[in-house]
């Protein structure tokens, strides 16, 4: 077994020894989406989107838009502070890993393991959920964009585990998908062009093709993902410079 | 009494160590009241759903953001000193002095972030009853400082703290809040931690009154839940006389 097998093993072990862990992972999503569609007025609301190329409202449910933005929240919420635990524990742990002969990247691509590991887990619960009460029109464009907002967060998480502490981290990694994903992107309540900022912030463009796949018959987001997708690179070379950083520091 | 000073400005030096957290403590009000307020300001208005005034909006955020700040760091508090804590409790610091110590600190801390808050709010709206308005924000930050203190006194790690914390203040949020995009809304809700505080807050704010019985039931809330922290703690932090606790 090579040495980032075995890491990865004992990650995913030290995490699944813990039972509380395993079952918040599972009854946060069902409570909370569940939750979700069940309250939500069943009204049509306009919905600004792309159809055929062309931004334009159009009405749809308000389960089914609310539906479109709990799921990410709930798996970008979980994957953010999974991000923040697993760095602030490598900053405990990893540098010595480094001393007992491991190379930086041996102990990266475990950690990283681990937190994808998370991030499938609590991804597939959340859109297990969603399908209950609402099936996307484009089922595997919508799991694609879920997965990279997911991972995006996961990684932030990490980023900001990195620079605050504890404390600070979880204000951040719970502030920070909230407002980004729950309010500024979220279709209802942004009824215009988006400020040029909320377009910078990680959910902009995979909410997009979220939006765009749930709730419409065609895909018109193809180079939203590819931009999600660059964001998800740009926050993971972050991510491994400054873990890169904290190992060599030890 | 001095050990309980002693340990009251031990916690609060804890916290203002680092400064980040200070002034995180400080701005992420700003972000959440006006983020909150102009989101929801944007609902359109249909035929029944109502829009949010962003005053309102603003209000909502005010009452998240104190409840957030003050829970995560209740949960903080105890899960973080926890080790410490019993050895403290091992050298004859007897648990409740040391839970008075952690509990005050933590009040204190959550009126000052009740009091940014306050200040953000009062830049944009004119309360109808300002002191009333203060008091109830802080009363809202302590269910959840002394509810992410319960949290923190049972569960073993700030990971699945957190996510508990987390989670049970945006279900809170949105049910308790009003939010025009529910209906049918369970009876239970009224049992939720940001019910009663959000329905005083609302009204000192817009009205300048309040209800007997909403103050009633928030003090009853923090009363069971005081109880509760401190039969956790006493449970958590007992020792057999040995160093093996």
């Amino acid at each position: 077994m090579s040495r980032t097998t075995t890491a990865f093993t004992i990650g995913i072990k030290e995490q699944a020894r813990n039972y509380v862990l395993v079952a918040l992972l599972v009854v946060l999503p069902v409570s909370f989406i569940t939750l979700a569609f069940a309250v939500t007025q069943d009204v049509e609301m306009p919905v600004r989107t792309l159809v055929d190329g062309e931004t334009v409202t159009v009405m749809r449910g308000m389960p089914e838009v609310h539906g479109v933005i709990m799921t990410p929240i709930t798996s970008a919420l979980i994957a953010g502070l999974a991000g923040l635990f697993l760095m602030r524990e490598a900053k405990d742990t990893d540098g010595r890993l480094a001393v007992a002969g491991y190379r930086a990247r041996q102990v990266i691509t475990a950690r990283f393991g681990v937190l994808a590991a998370i991030t499938l887990i609590v991804t597939g619960v959340s859109v297990g959920v969603m399908l209950v009460d609402f099936q996307p029109e484009h089922l595997w464009w919508f799991v694609a964009a879920m997965l990279v907002v997911s991972v995006t967060y996961g990684l932030i998480g990490m980023l900001v585990g990195a620079v605050f502490d504890r404390l600070a981290g979880m204000w951040l990694m719970l502030i920070l998908p909230m407002l980004d994903i729950g309010l500024f992107q979220d279709p209802l309540f942004i009824q215009s062009e988006p400020e040029w900022w909320m377009k910078l912030l990680p959910g902009y463009w995979p909410v997009r093709v979220m939006v765009d796949t749930g709730l419409t018959t065609d895909v018109d987001t193809t180079l939203s993902l590819v931009w999600a997708t660059g964001y998800l690179l740009l926050v993971a070379v972050l991510t491994i410079g400054v873990y890169y950083r904290i190992t060599q520091e030890k | 009494m001095n050990r309980v000073w002693t340990g009251i400005r031990a916690n609060v030096s804890t916290f203002l160590r680092t400064p980040l957290n200070v002034v995180l403590a400080l701005l992420l009000p700003i972000v959440v009241i006006e983020g909150w307020g102009q989101a929801m300001a944007g609902l359109p208005s249909m035929p029944t759903v109502e829009a949010i005034p962003i005053e309102l909006g603003r209000l909502l955020g005010a009452i998240f953001g104190v409840a957030i700040i003050a829970g995560l760091m209740g949960l903080a508090q105890m899960i973080s000193a926890r080790a410490a804590d019993r050895r403290l409790v091992q050298t004859g610091y007897p648990p409740r002095t040391l839970l008075a110590t952690r509990l005050a600190a933590l009040g204190g801390v959550t009126v000052v972030v009740a009091a940014v808050n306050y200040g953000v709010l009062w830049l944009t709206i004119s309360p109808g009853a300002p002191v009333l308005t203060f008091v109830f924000l802080v009363l809202a930050g302590l269910v959840y400082a002394f509810l992410g203190a319960l949290v923190g006194a049972l569960l073993p790690r700030l990971f699945e703290g957190s996510l508990v914390v987390v989670f049970l203040a945006m279900m809170d949020a949105f049910l308790s809040g009003d939010s025009p995009l529910a209906a049918d809304v369970p009876e239970f809700v009224e049992y939720f931690p940001l019910y009663h505080p959000k329905e005083l807050l609302q009204e000192a704010m817009f009205q300048g009154t309040y209800t007997t019985g909403d103050l009633g039931f928030v003090a009853g809330y923090l009363l069971v839940l005081l109880v509760l922290v401190t039969a956790v703690f006493g449970v958590t932090m007992r020792t057999s006389g040995g160093w093996s606790a």
